[in-house]
């Protein structure tokens, strides 16, 4: 019989513009995932599984598993590895370690992401960033900066739904608001309504709060079995119920749906996810969504199924995102007002709904027992998402 | 001051700096989209066997996996679904403003292509408007071929461009 697999316990570094290395972010974030679990030790870590995408060109490091297990102390016997599925990284790295702790091929698994992504030169990382999507078809068009494939998407939906500025403001003031109690966020100010309408434009319709910052940072987080964490913990376990990742096209020019804003591969990771989860949208207590950018919110609310197809903005307009509202979204700040070190987003975003199903959350959710995270990564090409709950799935 | 930059770089060609795809036959087997391109003409493969077209080209059918594709000619002209314009934060290499558009060239699978529009003035472009394949030169490839010293290897690239009206 399969083992479940739950997560243990999570940290993060202060993220920003850091005056750091990238194996210091992921020493620091190692240290508060640790700090989070004080009875766990470095030497109880059997596996490590890093999240980074940008080591190579930005920190001219790769095969990272290896120095980071050197530099956080821990000695991996059952798996050393790197994965890079840029924005989702951490999150694909919680979905391999769940499976290893199943399967009984490791018992206690790291999943560190992060990213040094600020240069000496700052237009070496913009022009690094052209190597997130495909290099010849699309960053040769100038693609690899996410606001204007992100830019055509917004207005896509305006297009074929109504939605308005207004209501992509709203999605930047809830996330900022919930950062400002966050102490490791890259953005801790308040953000009404008016300074999102008048902020400067980046690439019409979308301004600087519809888009999130770069940021450097990293993420821990420990994966085991709920047999093993009950060795090093009294809190209520958190079980990762269900889990789907899926990627139809890479190019832009083969998106998946009939225009930008149709997320079919969203609807399709949702649905096995939810199948494999054995819940609905209407189980979801509370959610992390991939945000980075204002209109990415509004979408995967529609595609997620927590209201239909082209009411998204509608739905994030009228505080249905918020404490109170249907489902509260991005309760730490989201990557609008964490910021977006890519590997190192999955594992905060799983940290998040593990402290909101154990109820130690800084804007905590009553009642929650089942939450959803969600990352899109590269020119919106791949989807990931990971339903925890309290109860394993029977 | 110092000299800015990396010395030991000085002359050589870093490729993995390099924003333009490596067309030549000696490292792309898409090499002859390139040269299509380069007579003007926007090519993709088809494959012989079961039918499907691809874009962008393959060198191997993603349908049916069979190796015999022949290339095919796209239309030159599309029409504007949506674009974007970017003003600030433009990426090395590339000029503001930044446009981009989703075209639709009218077959299928080249219905929604995502280019960079050209040679088009910030504030004038519609959706809606009819655009053209722009080719334009790109740096030349340097390949080193040993006692043969260092060739050049032309290359080309692609956007759009609005027709006028």
């Amino acid at each position: 019989m399969a083992r479940n697999a739950v997560i243990l316990a999570g940290g993060q570094c202060k993220w920003g513009v850091r005056e750091a290395h990238l194996v210091d972010l992921f020493q620091e974030a190692a240290k508060a995932c640790f700090d989070d679990i004080p009875t766990l030790k470095p030497k109880d870590v059997d596996g490590l599984i890093v999240a980074s995408s940008y080591a190579g060109r930005c920190s001219f490091q790769v095969n990272t598993a290896p120095v980071i297990a050197e530099r956080v102390g821990v000695k991996p016997t059952s798996i050393c590895t790197r994965c890079d599925t840029l924005c989702a990284g951490g999150s694909t790295g919680i979905i391999l370690a769940m499976g290893l702790v199943q399967a009984g091929a490791a018992d206690i698994v790291m999943v560190a992401g992060g990213e040094k992504l600020y240069t000496p030169q700052k237009w070496e990382v913009f022009y690094s960033e052209l190597a997130s999507v495909d290099h010849d078809w699309d960053g040769v068009h100038g693609m690899g900066l996410p606001p204007p494939f992100f830019a055509l998407t917004a207005q896509e939906h305006m297009m074929h739904y109504g939605t308005t500025k207004e209501q992509l403001a709203a999605v930047s003031v809830a996330n900022y608001n919930y950062a400002t109690t966050n102490p490791v966020a890259q953005m801790q100010k308040a953000l009404t309504l008016e300074e999102a309408m008048n902020a400067p434009v980046v690439v019409p319709p979308l301004t600087l709060y519809d888009c999130c910052p770069i940021t450097d940072g990293a993420a821990v987080c420990i994966i085991t079995t709920d047999e093993i964490a009950r060795k090093f913990t009294d809190r209520p376990l958190v079980y990762i119920r269900g889990t789907a990742q899926v990627c139809l096209n890479s190019v832009s020019a083969n998106f998946p749906g009939v225009h930008l804003a149709d997320w079919k591969h969203t609807r399709i990771a949702a649905e096995k996810a939810y199948t494999r989860a054995k819940v609905s949208a209407s189980d979801i207590k509370v959610a992390q969504t991939h945000d980075c950018f204002s209109i990415s919110e509004v979408i995967e609310v529609e595609d997620l199924g927590f209201c239909k197809k082209g009411e998204g903005g509608e739905f994030c307009g009228s505080k249905q995102i918020e404490i109170g509202g249907k489902v509260p979204i991005n309760t730490d700040g989201g990557l609008l007002a964490c910021g977006h070190p890519f590997g190192a987003t999955g594992i905060r975003q799983g940290t998040e709904i593990m402290k909101q199903l154990q109820g130690r959350a800084r804007h905590q959710v009553k009642d929650a027992d089942i939450g959803l995270t969600h990352n899109l990564s590269g020119a919106n090409a791949e989807h990931t998402i990971l339903i925890y709950g309290k109860e394993p799935v029977k | 001051m110092a000299v800015l930059g990396i010395p030991i770089l000085e002359d050589l060609y870093p490729s993995t700096m390099d924003m333009w795809p490596l067309e030549a036959k000696e490292f792309n087997r898409n090499w002859m989209f390139y040269e299509n391109l380069k007579q003007g003409r926007l090519t993709t493969t088809k494959c012989k066997d079961c039918g499907l077209v691809s874009y962008p080209p393959r060198v191997i059918c993603p349908e049916c996996y069979s190796e015999n594709l022949e290339y095919i000619d796209l239309p030159k002209k599309g029409k504007v679904i949506v674009f974007s314009e970017e003003v600030k934060g433009v990426p090395l290499g590339f000029q503001s403003p930044l446009i981009h558009a989703v075209i639709d060239l009218g077959v299928d699978p080249a219905r929604r292509v995502l280019s960079r529009i050209t040679n088009c003035a910030a504030g004038t472009l519609q959706r809606g408007d009819e655009v053209q394949l722009a080719v334009f030169p790109v740096p030349a490839l340097p390949i080193d071929k040993g006692k043969l010293g260092t060739i050049m290897s032309e290359r080309v690239f692609f956007a759009f461009e609005p027709v006028k009206k």
